[in-house]
């Protein structure tokens, strides 16, 4: 290895040998191996002993590797799964899962909607977690700032809303912090006329009996205590977040008491003293799909299928709800996943709801989760699902927290968006990466088509010249003289407002760009070849009788090699760049797909650029570095392969 | 010469002709594709008028039939394209581009070429100070580093003239915008003048300047890149002639052989350069526009797109075909007459 690239170092055969002839001899006649490289090797020898192209095509190798491996791995969710409406603009983190040290040990209530965690201890303290878009600005709306007093007071209850939370300590002082505008607390909210106001008995240091608290909770912008007596105290944006929430109360105040209440996105809904579902006058989950005796799906009532069966428990996730029954069937109404089988002879002992799904622990100590599992919210850890393992889980917004005998085993669920989110709560690294395929992919087959077209019309006018070179010349011109992006942009625009499948249109735009961009490259093939044809090996192939088509495709075309592949890596990230720009101005691939070009289209405004940096910064800085490498590259090899630039140094 | 030269223009000028008419028949043919009835969207006042009755349907379909036949689209594209141009009748009439009428704007109800006046002068105006503060950076770099070719500096330069034009210039523009809008807060996020303001005179030069300021910084930054390079290559190139060779050796002053003897051979693909890049700036600043909401051509193009106002964007891609196709020529004769030895018509 080490005598090769000394050897190599000397630089090409003929200009040593010319070197010596007039410098004289130098140190080079000392290495007896001197060796005779082909072209081939001596360029790829000379472009790796530039530093600056061979860190160039590392960058672009592991780009290529991430973009296409990474794709692979984790395409991308282009239904609505795939976004989430409470992950919107979120920061770059990873500590949405991470669990304070002194939570450890000691763990009372954990509770979480969206994007932020609440706990409390068996001491009494607060800790928050996550993080919060504070649309605002308004530090002191911040729900991450714990109040003072919170921080000085031993608490006994936490809930998290999704922009609000809500404690009580030992004294049954109600504390409330954070958003305000749909009165999720006191009376000062901008839209507090629509909602449902915090009774005035438990603001300004109003106490209520702590130890009589049965319940705490928090829906979306809404709060509901359960006491232990069956009275409701309920406040917040009832009008958006829990329609139902008057009638729920009436339920409680003239029918029977309540035991327990779980908030939906929407809803209110709880068990009675009676084991009776109670849903006040929301219906929306009274229908349930269950399976015949024929094995087939068939929509039921929820309370038909109880009949004379008790509710024992209740939980929901955002948009669901699940039912315990007093012989250990679970009642699941309002999601598609199928519940877990449990083993024989296993029973459910809690139910808990995160935001989009469900947990479960048995009386054997294992654990099952159901429901969406895009944000790895259902990947148990595999020692949970071991018999005796665990036999508390908080499962609270998109993680879950798993305890046994008020130890900490092991969390699992959404740690948080190393790039952020988008508007719509998409993971940007997750657009990265397909963005990134799809980017490449429409700028290399763009290239291949325009190479393509762009050396059969060279070669054919270069070598045949007469009328035909004349045609195909006045072509060329013409397409040439064709204003790239206007035409472009106006084509993907004619597919745009045709009906046609989203994958025939990319296919298209890869086409149109093809289609446009082939003129230079087969002016410079005709170029070279023209001038080659003239050269003294072709005469000699001739006078040897060699064939026309052989000398055209074997003698010449190899010559031309190292120039056609020059112009292809620069049209390569010029074509990328043009599909992004087209993407970016909207007339490319179209959202929710992502390309690099399109994931910056929603970065037009002050706004986005200034407060949520990490959706322009990542794909921009992606789609740069991978071109910056491509033309690093493509100039290199121009400088590499032309013989002429080294005996200019 | 003189002969040479005016046949030879001559010959540019018809040939440009030809290619003219078949790009605009190929741009009237696209055109023609897009499943868009004018007519019917004309009639849809009418049909909202029709009252509910038998032939509702009937009345309208012949509304429809009607209007086609008033605009010309139910004849074959050959026909409809000769009436464009004004060589051939439509509805009896000559009435196309050769008779001065333009098209017109559906969306703004009035003709193509009042449309366009306003937004066209802006674009013009952007883009001769981009071209001209483009000049004045890159023509200077350029021969420095041609100057000092393969130093530390001009390697430097190099790696950031890669980096320019790598970067495509909306990234540039949300860059900038970040840099001096947002963070250094000297120059408005978008916009032409101050909302509200009535400026008049120097005033308004100086607010219309004011908003400017950053697109055209975008421009001028995201064309440095290329335009560096292409100088520094015809320069190096004109640095190696011999004639350099003889004037080194005959002792003259190395700043006279770089700005005397050197630049002047160099000068030659420039002045290609600056042309094609004028003509190319036009395309270009169609992203930037957009960004800035600047209300320039290539804005008008997005927007009539958007609201296939397809008149307006006909003529805009005749007016790029144009102006691409003008550009091709003047570079050619500018080439004849900067280059003795150029004979591009032989």
């Amino acid at each position: 290895m080490s005598k090769e690239t000394t050897s190599s170092r000397k630089g090409f055969a003929p200009f040593r040998w010319l070197r010596r002839m007039f410098f004289g001899a130098s140190k080079e006649l000392t290495v007896a191996d001197e060796r005779y490289d082909s072209p081939t090797r001596l360029a790829v020898k000379r472009f790796f002993r530039n530093p600056l192209a061979t860190g160039a095509v590392i960058i672009l190798a592991g780009m290529f590797l991430f973009v296409f491996i990474g794709s692979a791995i984790s395409p991308a969710d282009l239904t609505e799964t795939g976004s989430e409406m409470l992950h919107t603009n979120m920061a770059p983190s990873l500590s949405l899962m991470k669990l304070p040290e002194e939570m450890k040990d000691g763990v009372v209530d954990i509770s979480s909607r969206g994007t932020f965690t609440i706990g409390v201890d068996t001491d009494g303290k607060v800790f928050m977690w996550g993080q919060y878009v504070n649309i605002s600005g308004d530090p002191a709306k911040d729900v991450m700032n714990i109040p003072e007093e919170v921080k000085n007071s031993k608490i006994v209850h936490v809930a998290a809303g999704s922009d609000h939370c809500v404690a009580i300590s030992e004294e049954g002082v109600v504390y409330a912090w954070g958003e305000n505008d749909n009165g999720q607390y006191g009376h000062d909210g901008t839209m507090i006329a629509a909602a449902r106001k915090q009774p005035d008995e438990l603001m300004n240091g109003g106490t209520i009996d702590a130890s009589q608290v049965r319940q705490l909770i928090c829906g979306n912008q809404v709060t509901a205590i359960l006491m232990e007596d069956g009275t409701i105290y309920a406040w917040g944006n009832d009008g958006l977040a829990a329609t139902n929430l008057s009638s729920i109360i009436k339920h409680g105040k003239k029918e029977s008491k309540l035991e327990k209440l779980v908030f939906t996105n929407d809803g209110l809904y709880g068990i009675d003293a009676n084991g009776t579902f109670v849903c006040g006058k929301s219906t929306k989950y009274n229908l349930i799909s269950v399976t015949d005796e024929n094995g087939r799906n068939v929509s039921t009532d929820i309370f038909e299928y109880i009949g004379e069966r008790k509710v024992v428990d209740i939980a929901a996730s955002g948009n669901a709800l699940a039912l315990v029954l007093d012989d250990g069937e679970i009642v699941v109404s309002g999601i598609k996943e199928p519940q877990p089988q449990l083993l024989e002879g296993e029973n459910a002992v809690t139910v808990s709801g995160g935001t989009r799904h469900f947990v479960l622990t048995t009386d054997q100590g294992r654990v099952y989760a159901w429901g969406q599992s895009f944000r790895n919210q259902c990947d148990i850890p595999a020692a949970l699902t071991r018999e005796g393992a665990v036999d508390t889980v908080f499962a609270s917004g998109f993680q879950n927290y798993a305890f046994k005998d008020g130890k900490f085993v092991d969390c699992w669920g959404l740690k948080g968006y190393i790039m952020g989110t988008d508007d719509m709560g998409r993971d940007v690294f997750n657009r990265i990466m397909n963005g990134g395929k799809m980017t490449m992919t429409v700028g290399a087959v763009a290239v291949i088509v325009s190479t393509i077209i762009g050396i059969i019309v060279g070669c054919i006018s270069g070598y045949f010249g007469g009328a035909v070179d004349m045609f195909l010349m006045r072509l060329t011109e013409i397409v040439g003289a064709i204003p790239f992006l206007p035409f472009a942009l106006c084509l993907s625009a004619i597919f745009q407002s045709s009906d046609i499948h989203e994958n025939t249109r990319i296919v298209i735009i890869m086409l149109i760009l093809g289609v446009l961009s082939w003129t230079g490259l087969a002016r410079m093939v005709r170029g070279q070849i023209l001038a080659e044809r003239e050269k003294e090996f072709v005469t000699a192939a001739r006078s040897m009788g060699v064939k026309e088509r052989r000398i055209a495709f074997r003698h010449i075309l190899p010559n031309i090699v190292s120039v056609i592949l020059v112009t292809v890596t620069l049209d390569f990230a010029s074509c990328m760049l043009t599909e992004s720009s087209l993407s970016y101005l909207g007339f490319g691939v179209q959202l929710p797909r992502p390309t690099w070009g399109n994931m910056l289209n929603g970065s037009r405004n002050a706004l986005v650029i200034q407060s949520f940096w990490w959706r322009w910064v990542f794909p921009a800085l992606f789609l740069s570095i991978v071109v910056i490498c491509i033309n690093i590259i493509g100039d290199t090899l121009r400088d590499v392969l032309d013989p002429k630039s080294e005996v200019e140094k | 010469m003189g002969y040479d030269m005016g046949k030879y223009i001559l010959k540019r000028f018809g040939y440009m002709a030809v290619v003219l008419i078949v790009l605009s028949f190929l741009m009237f043919f696209v055109y023609s594709l897009i499943p868009y009835d004018r007519a019917v969207a004309e009639a849809e006042p009418f049909r909202k008028g029709l009252k509910v009755t038998e032939n509702a349907a009937e009345l309208y379909q012949a509304k429809v039939e009607e209007l086609r036949r008033e605009l010309g689209t139910d004849q074959n594209v050959i026909v409809r394209y000769l009436g464009w141009i004004g060589l051939g009748p439509i509805n009896g009439k000559y009435n196309g581009i050769l008779q001065g009428n333009l098209g017109y704007s559906y969306q703004y109800d009035r003709s193509a070429k009042e449309v366009l006046a306003d937004p066209l002068k802006n674009t013009v105006f952007i883009n001769i100070f981009a071209t001209i503060l483009g000049l004045g950076i890159t023509i200077p770099l350029g021969i420095f580093c041609a100057v000092h070719r393969g130093s530390k500096r001009d390697t430097a330069i190099q790696v950031g003239t890669i980096v320019g034009y790598s970067i495509p210039g909306f990234i540039i523009a949300i860059v900038f915008i970040w840099l001096f809008a947002i963070i250094l807060r000297w120059f408005p996020v978008s916009g032409m003048k101050t909302p509200g303001s009535n400026y008049t005179g120097l005033a308004e030069l100086k607010d219309r300047l004011y908003y400017m300021s950053l697109p055209l910084i975008v421009m001028t930054f995201s064309s440095l890149g290329g335009m560096t390079r292409y100088v520094r290559a015809s320069m190096s190139e004109a640095l190696s002639l011999d004639c350099i060779r003889t004037a080194r050796a005959k002792g003259l002053v190395e700043k006279t052989v770089i700005y005397s003897h050197a630049f002047r051979n160099a000068l030659i693909p420039i002045i290609t350069l600056v042309i094609g890049w004028f003509i190319g700036i036009f395309s270009g600043s169609i992203v930037i526009e957009n960004i800035f909401s600047l209300n320039g051509v290539g804005r008008i193009y997005i927007l009539s797109l958007n609201n296939k106002d397809f008149e307006v964007v006909l003529l805009l891609q005749m007016f790029y075909v144009i102006l691409g196709l003008l550009g091709n020529l003047i570079v050619d004769i500018a080439y004849g007459l900067a280059d003795p030895r150029v004979r591009v018509n032989k």
